[in-house]
C-alpha cells in the first residue's frame, strides 16, 4: 500500500533530521574542545543527506506507479576548513607563539542549522499525522 | 437519458482514491527531501492526464483500448525558484498538496461509502 510507503519516507526524514540536530548539538557541545581523541582539536562535523526511494517494489516501480523517496543521512563528514586561532598564552594547547588552535565551529551557524531542522521535523511530523487521517478514513470504508 | 451504472461510478470513486493516495505519497516524498542538495520537487498531475486524453488521444473504435487514465508516473514540477543546493522543494506547497490531497480523498470515501450504503439498504430489502 503506497500510503505505508509514503509514511516510511516521512518517518525516514525523521531519522535524518534528527541526526542533523544531534550533530549540530555536538558540533555546539564541542566549540571549546582543543583537545580530541587524536590530539587535534575538534573538527566540525556535518551531515550528507541523500534521497534513496523507501518502496521495495519493483512492480510498481516498473509500471511508473508514483514511488515514496525517503532521504537518508548517506555519511557524516569532517569540515575540513582551518581552525581558529586564538591568542591565549596561558592555555596549556597553546603553541609557541602563544596562539591556541579551536575549532571550526561557529555557534550561531550550528544554531541556524538546528532551527532548520527542527523545521523540518515538524513539518514531516504534521506529514504523518495527516496520512494517517487518511488510511482512517480508508479503514471507514469498511465499517 | 442514459443511465450512468453503479460501476462507473464506483470505479471513478475508486480512482480517485487512487489519485489522492499517489499525490499524498509524491508531497510526502518532497517533504522528506526538504533538505537533500540537489533534489528536484516531483509531482503526479492527472488533470494534466486528461487534458492529454481528451486532446491527442482518441478511441475510433470502441474496441480500442483506452490509455491508463489515474496512473500518472511522477514528473518534475517545472518553474519552482532554486535554492543554492539545487534543490526546490517549497514547504508550504508540499503541505498544502498533503491538505488538499486529504480532503479528495475525505470527499471521496464519503461518497463511496454513501453508495455502499444504498446497495446495502437494497440487498436488506430496505429495512
Amino acid at each position: 500500500m503506497p500510503l505505508s510507503s509514503a509514511i516510511a519516507a516521512s518517518a525516514s526524514a525523521l531519522d535524518a533530521q534528527r541526526m542533523r540536530i544531534e550533530v549540530a548539538v555536538s558540533n555546539i557541545a564541542n566549540a571549546e574542545s582543543t583537545r580530541g581523541p587524536d590530539g587535534q582539536p575538534y573538527r566540525r562535523r556535518d551531515v550528507v543527506l541523500s534521497s534513496t526511494p523507501v518502496d521495495a517494489d519493483p512492480f510498481g516501480g516498473a509500471l511508473g506507479r508514483a514511488q515514496a523517496v525517503g532521504v537518508t543521512v548517506s555519511e557524516v563528514v569532517q569540515d575540513q576548513d582551518a581552525f581558529r586561532r586564538r591568542y591565549e598564552p596561558s592555555h596549556p594547547d597553546a603553541d609557541a607563539q602563544g596562539y591556541v588552535a579551536t575549532p571550526n565551529v561557529d555557534v550561531p551557524e550550528e544554531m541556524v542549522d538546528m532551527l532548520g531542522a527542527a523545521r523540518a521535523y515538524q513539518a514531516n511530523l504534521t506529514a504523518i499525522n495527516l496520512i494517517r487521517d487518511t488510511i482512517q478514513r480508508a479503514l471507514e470504508l469498511g465499517k | 437519458m442514459p443511465e450512468i451504472s453503479d460501476a462507473a461510478i464506483l470505479s471513478a470513486l475508486g480512482r480517485q482514491l487512487n489519485n489522492a493516495v499517489a499525490k499524498q505519497t509524491t508531497a510526502a516524498s518532497n517533504l522528506a527531501n526538504l533538505d537533500t542538495p540537489g533534489y528536484r520537487t516531483r509531482d503526479v498531475s492527472f488533470d494534466d492526464a486528461l487534458d492529454h486524453e481528451l486532446g491527442d488521444v482518441r478511441r475510433t473504435n470502441a474496441q480500442h483500448l483506452a490509455a491508463p487514465l489515474g496512473d500518472g508516473a511522477p514528473v518534475e514540477v517545472q518553474g519552482l525558484q532554486s535554492r543554492r543546493d539545487g534543490n526546490n522543494v517549497q514547504l508550504d506547497r508540499e503541505l498544502l498538496a498533503l491538505s488538499k490531497a486529504a480532503g479528495d480523498f475525505s470527499r471521496a470515501q464519503t461518497a463511496l461509502t454513501a453508495k455502499f450504503r444504498l446497495v446495502r439498504y437494497a440487498i436488506n430489502e430496505g429495512r
